[in-house]
């Protein structure tokens, strides 16, 4: 777990996001918010990630996907749920292409995966820095 | 062109129509039924030269509705054409994509959601539905729950 605590590299999936939140997320390492000085970093494997940064409602073709994409991702490893339909199906409750939040998706594959939640539509960029600073404290 | 030109042009087809409805804020409908809808997609984008923009599909009680919308760019007048299609066993319309290479897509969004036969689609495949979604369920149709 002291691997988590410096220096995070995270690895960003969109399972069927409207695109607000994944703005918001490159909008992080824009000069204005800079979360490289933290040493977060953003990184094209999940093989190399510390952290998932996922986004959207699980859509029905993007659950196996993101469950593959979990499974790779190197443990010990913090999964951050950012927004309101990645946290609980936001406004798509009951829609015909849903197949659960993500966190439900996730503990088919590990019962005791780590889950954080930023909520917002979209969480605004200081909110997410303060809910990923909260969540490796707590860790 | 001009309000007054399109009106008088409209008027060159109205054999082929059922009705036409002049709505506020500059909306035309033209209502005909799915057999001449080919013909009048052909009139307006050809003989008129009005720009594409989408087709919309709608599910009413007793039949279903096809809608193309074309929109005049000089006079921001929006001309749309409602084809009707009675027969709700097996839904079919004539495609518009051998005349306009930009229906392909939307042509088969609507196929996959409401199950309408488009024919003489050169590519018909599934779009926005995930692979494992069930064959001859169709989300969008008013009967389906789930």
């Amino acid at each position: 777990m002291k691997a988590l605590k410096k220096s995070v590299w995270v690895f960003h999936v969109n399972t069927g996001a409207c695109n607000n939140c994944d703005i918001e997320i490159v909008n992080l390492l824009t000069p204005r918010f800079d979360v490289e000085r933290l040493g977060i970093r953003l990184v094209g494997s999940p093989r190399h990630a510390d952290a998932l940064l996922v986004t959207g409602v699980g859509t029905r073709q993007a659950a196996k996907r993101l469950q593959e994409v979990y499974r790779q991702t190197a443990k010990p490893c913090v999964v951050f749920c950012m927004g309101a339909c990645a946290g609980g199906t936001g406004i798509f409750e009951g829609a015909y292409h849903v197949a659960g939040p993500v966190d439900r998706i996730i503990k088919e594959v590990d019962p005791n995966a780590i889950i954080a939640y930023v909520p917002g539509c979209p969480p605004k960029p200081e909110a997410m820095i303060s809910g990923v600073v909260k969540a490796l404290a707590a860790i | 062109m001009k309000q007054e030109e399109l009106n008088n042009r409209l008027a060159e087809i109205r054999d082929k129509l059922i009705g036409i409805e002049q709505k506020p804020n500059r909306r035309i409908f033209l209502l005909c039924e799915c057999e001449n809808s080919y013909a009048v997609n052909k009139f307006l984008f050809e003989g008129l030269g009005l720009r594409f923009v989408i087709v919309t599909g709608i599910d009413s009680e007793d039949c279903f509705e096809i809608l193309y919308h074309y929109a005049n760019d000089e006079t921001g007048c929006f001309v749309s054409i409602k084809a009707f299609i009675r027969d709700r066993e097996h839904p079919e319309i004539e495609s518009i994509t051998p005349m306009l290479p930009a229906g392909e897509w939307i042509e088969r969004e609507i196929h996959d959601i409401l199950g309408i036969g488009f024919r003489n689609h050169p590519n018909m495949r599934r779009l926005i539905l995930s692979d494992d979604w069930p064959e001859g369920v169709y989300p969008l149709r008013k009967e389906v729950k789930k």
